[in-house]
C-alpha cells in the first residue's frame, strides 16, 4: 500500500473544495468529540492527585444542605487512620455584583491552622501564612482569582452572605499558588461562627479529613459512617474526588449525557463522510475499471479507495484533536463552576481513541461504496457514466 | 503447451437484458501465433470488443474457452486473473483512459507498482517505455497537458511497460485525427516488428487494419472464416498491398 500513497494523496485532492469541506467537517466533529471525551475522562477516569487522594469529605447523609454538629470533629479525629480533621464550610455569598458570573468563586470557612497541612499543595510564603493565622478577619485567595479581581494583600473584601445572613469584612493577607484549584478564598471559620445566630452556630456543612495512608480511605470512610450510624445526624464520607463528582451529578446523568452526545456526533459525521465517499467513489467507477484492467485485484482497488477515505478522516481527526487541545486550554483558564477544570486536557488515551474513531469513520464511510465499486465487472465499470 | 499465443474454442458470450438473452459472440474460434499482428474488423455490434475483452479476461465467457500462452484464463480466480493480466496483457483503449491526477510517468509506472520492482527500477522502466513511444520530453505532463495522440502514446507506453506477451488494442485510433492515428499505427507496427509483440487490434478503420499482418472479420457475433468479409463491407475494404 505504501507504493500507492502518492496516488491516494493525489486522489484525495482531486476535488479540493469537497475534500477540504469533508476534512473540516470531520475536524470540527472530532474536536467536539475530543473535548467531550476529555471532560468525561477528567470527571470519571482521571486519578486524583496524591494530596487529594489523602483527603475525605464528611457531610450529612441526607444532603449537603443539612449541616453536622461541630462536635463531630473531635470524634472523627479519633478514628484510626485519620491524621487530621478540618472544618470545611461552604460560605457561598456574593462578592460585588452577583449578576456578573466573573464574580463567582468558591469561598470556604476553614480552620486556618490546619489548611496548610490538609492542603499542602497550596503554596504561600511563610509571612503570608503567619499573617493569615494571626488575624481572625484575614483571608487568602488563589492566584487565579486574585489576578481576575486584582486582589492584593491588604485589600478589603466584603462578602454578603446568602446561606448565612451575615456580612463578612475580610482582609486579604495572602495569595496562594497551586497546580489546580487555585481559585478559592479561605477565611477563619471562627469569624463566621461567631457572626452567626444561635441556631446556625456550631454547625458545619463538611469536614475535610486527612488520612495517614491513601490505602485506608475505604476503611476510614466506613469507620466514620459506622460511628454515626445510630446518631440523629448520620454522615456520608467519601473521597474528595467523589465529592467533586457529586456536584456534577446535580446537572443530571452527565455520564450518559456525554456518551450520548459523543455517539450522536460520531454517527452524524459518519453519515456526512459516507455521503461524500459514496459520491467520490461513484465518480471514479470508470477508473476502477482501468485499474483492474492494469492488473489491480478487487482487494487492491478497495484498499486504494479506503486508504483515501481513511487518510482524509485521519487528517481531519488530527486537525480536530489540535483544536480540542486548544479548546481545553481555554477551558483551563475559565472560572471553575461545578468542578476544577484547571487540569483538563486531551490525555494520550483519549487522543488515541479519537484517532481510532477517525480511522473507523474513514473505514465505515467507504466500505460499502468501495466494495461495490471494486466488485463491479471491468467491462461494466469501463462503460459506467455518472 | 499450445503452439498458439491466443486460442479461443467455441467462445460464446451472451448478455442478459431483463428477460432477454442477447448473443454478442457465437462459437468463435480464433488462433493467433506469436509475433502476429491481427486486426479484428466488423460493423458496430459485431462482437469485436467482446472478443477482445474475453481474450484479456476482462469478462467471463458464457461458453467455450480462452487460452492465452497456454493458460485457460477462464479457470483463474478473480485475484489470479488480475495478476495474470498484469504480467501478460497490455491493453490500449480507444479513449486512452489515463488517470487524470497522475503525470505521464506516473501513469506508465502504475502497472509496475503491482510488481516487486523497487522505485528506481520502476521509474527506469517507465522512462524507457515513454522513450519507445517518443515522449521522453513529456514525463511530468498531466494528461490534460497532452494532445490526444500523445495521450494514446502514453497509454501504449503503459501497456508495454510490463513487457507483456500480448498487446490488445480496442480501436486505438478511434478518437484521433488522421496524423495522430498514423503515428499510433506506426508505433504499434514497430512494437510488432522490432519488439516481436503479438498484437490483436480491433478497428473500424480499413486503413488502420492494413497495418496488421492478418485481418479477421466479425459479423453479428460470428467470427467469419479466414479471408471472408461481410457482404456489405466488401466494397469498402481496400486491397492489402
Amino acid at each position: 500500500m505504501s507504493r500507492h500513497l502518492s496516488l491516494i494523496f493525489k486522489n484525495s485532492l482531486r476535488n479540493k473544495r469537497r475534500s477540504v469541506l469533508t476534512i473540516l467537517s470531520i475536524a470540527v466533529s472530532l474536536c467536539l468529540l475530543g473535548v467531550l471525551m476529555a471532560l468525561y475522562h477528567s470527571f470519571f477516569h482521571s486519578e486524583a492527585p496524591e494530596e487529594q487522594a489523602l483527603r475525605l469529605i464528611v457531610r450529612n447523609r441526607v444532603s449537603l444542605a443539612n449541616p453536622l454538629p461541630l462536635s463531630y470533629k473531635q470524634r472523627i479525629a479519633g478514628v484510626n487512620g485519620v491524621k487530621d480533621v478540618m472544618v470545611f464550610q461552604w460560605f457561598g455569598g456574593t462578592y460585588k455584583d452577583a449578576r456578573d458570573p466573573a464574580n463567582f468563586f468558591a469561598r470556604f470557612a476553614v480552620d486556618p491552622e490546619k489548611l496548610s497541612t490538609n492542603f499542602p499543595e497550596y503554596k504561600m510564603s511563610e509571612d503570608q501564612w503567619k499573617a493569615f493565622l494571626s488575624e481572625q478577619t484575614a483571608c487568602i485567595v488563589g492566584r487565579k482569582t486574585a489576578a481576575r479581581h486584582n486582589m492584593r494583600p491588604g485589600m478589603r473584601v466584603v462578602l454578603a452572605g446568602d446561606i448565612f445572613p451575615v456580612k463578612l469584612q475580610l482582609t486579604v493577607r495572602g495569595i496562594y499558588d497551586a497546580d489546580r484549584d487555585n481559585e478559592n478564598m479561605f477565611f477563619h471559620f471562627k469569624y463566621l461562627n461567631e457572626s452567626l445566630s444561635q441556631g446556625q452556630m456550631d454547625h458545619v456543612g463538611t469536614f475535610s479529613v486527612r488520612l495517614e495512608r491513601v490505602e485506608d480511605a475505604g476503611m476510614v470512610a466506613k469507620a466514620i459512617d459506622d460511628m454515626f450510624r445510630n446518631a440523629p445526624l448520620q454522615t456520608k464520607t467519601e473521597t474528595e474526588k467523589a465529592f467533586e463528582l457529586s456536584f456534577i451529578a446535580f446537572l443530571g446523568n452527565v455520564k450518559a449525557f456525554l456518551l450520548l452526545i459523543c455517539g450522536a456526533v460520531t454517527f452524524t459525521i459518519l453519515l456526512v463522510a459516507g455521503n461524500t465517499m459514496a459520491m467520490s467513489v461513484r465518480e471514479r467507477v470508470r477508473e476502477v475499471g482501468i485499474l483492474k484492467t492494469l492488473g489491480y485485484t478487487p482487494g487492491a482497488v478497495m484498499g486504494l479507495l479506503m486508504g483515501e477515505s481513511v487518510a482524509m478522516s485521519i487528517l481531519g481527526g488530527g486537525i480536530g484533536l489540535g483544536l480540542a487541545y486548544g479548546l481545553c486550554a481555554v477551558l483551563r483558564e475559565s472560572p471553575s463552576m461545578f468542578t476544577d477544570m484547571s487540569r483538563i486536557t486531551v490525555p494520550p488515551p483519549v487522543a488515541l481513541i479519537a484517532m481510532g474513531v477517525a480511522a473507523a469513520i474513514g473505514i465505515l464511510s467507504c466500505v460499502v461504496p468501495a466494495y461495490n465499486a471494486s466488485r463491479r465487472p471491468i467491462v461494466e465499470a469501463l462503460r459506467f457514466t455518472d | 503447451m499450445s503452439e498458439w499465443v491466443i486460442e479461443t474454442r467455441n467462445l460464446t458470450k451472451e448478455f442478459r437484458r431483463a428477460q432477454f438473452k442477447i448473443p454478442a459472440l457465437k462459437n468463435a474460434d480464433l488462433h493467433v501465433q506469436k509475433g502476429e499482428f491481427v486486426a479484428l474488423m466488423g460493423p458496430s455490434g459485431s462482437g469485436k470488443s467482446t472478443l477482445l475483452h474475453l481474450i484479456a479476461a476482462m469478462d467471463r465467457p458464457t461458453g467455450g474457452e480462452v487460452f492465452v500462452m497456454g493458460q485457460d484464463v477462464g479457470k483463474l480466480s478473480e485475484g489470479a486473473v488480475a495478476r495474470w493480466r498484469n504480467a501478460h496483457i497490455g491493453f490500449v483503449f480507444q479513449s486512452f483512459n489515463l488517470i487524470p491526477v497522475l503525470t505521464a510517468l506516473e501513469n506508465v509506472e502504475l502497472p509496475l507498482k503491482l510488481t516487486k520492482l523497487g522505485k528506481s527500477k520502476r521509474i527506469e522502466h517507465a522512462k524507457k517505455a515513454l522513450d519507445v513511444v517518443g515522449l521522453s520530453d513529456r514525463l511530468h505532463h498531466a494528461p490534460r497537458q497532452l494532445s490526444g495522440g500523445q495521450e494514446q502514446r502514453v497509454a501504449i507506453a503503459r501497456a508495454i511497460v510490463t513487457d507483456p506477451d500480448v498487446i490488445l488494442a480496442d480501436e486505438p485510433t478511434g478518437n484521433l485525427d488522421s496524423g495522430s492515428a498514423q503515428d499510433v499505427l506506426t508505433l504499434l507496427g514497430r512494437l510488432n516488428k522490432e519488439f516481436g509483440k503479438t498484437i490483436v487490434m480491433v478497428t473500424h478503420d480499413p486503413h488502420a487494419a492494413r497495418t496488421a499482418s492478418r485481418i479477421r472479420y466479425l459479423d453479428k457475433g460470428e467470427l467469419l472464416p479466414e479471408g471472408q468479409v461481410p457482404e456489405d463491407w466488401a466494397l469498402t475494404i481496400p486491397a492489402k498491398e
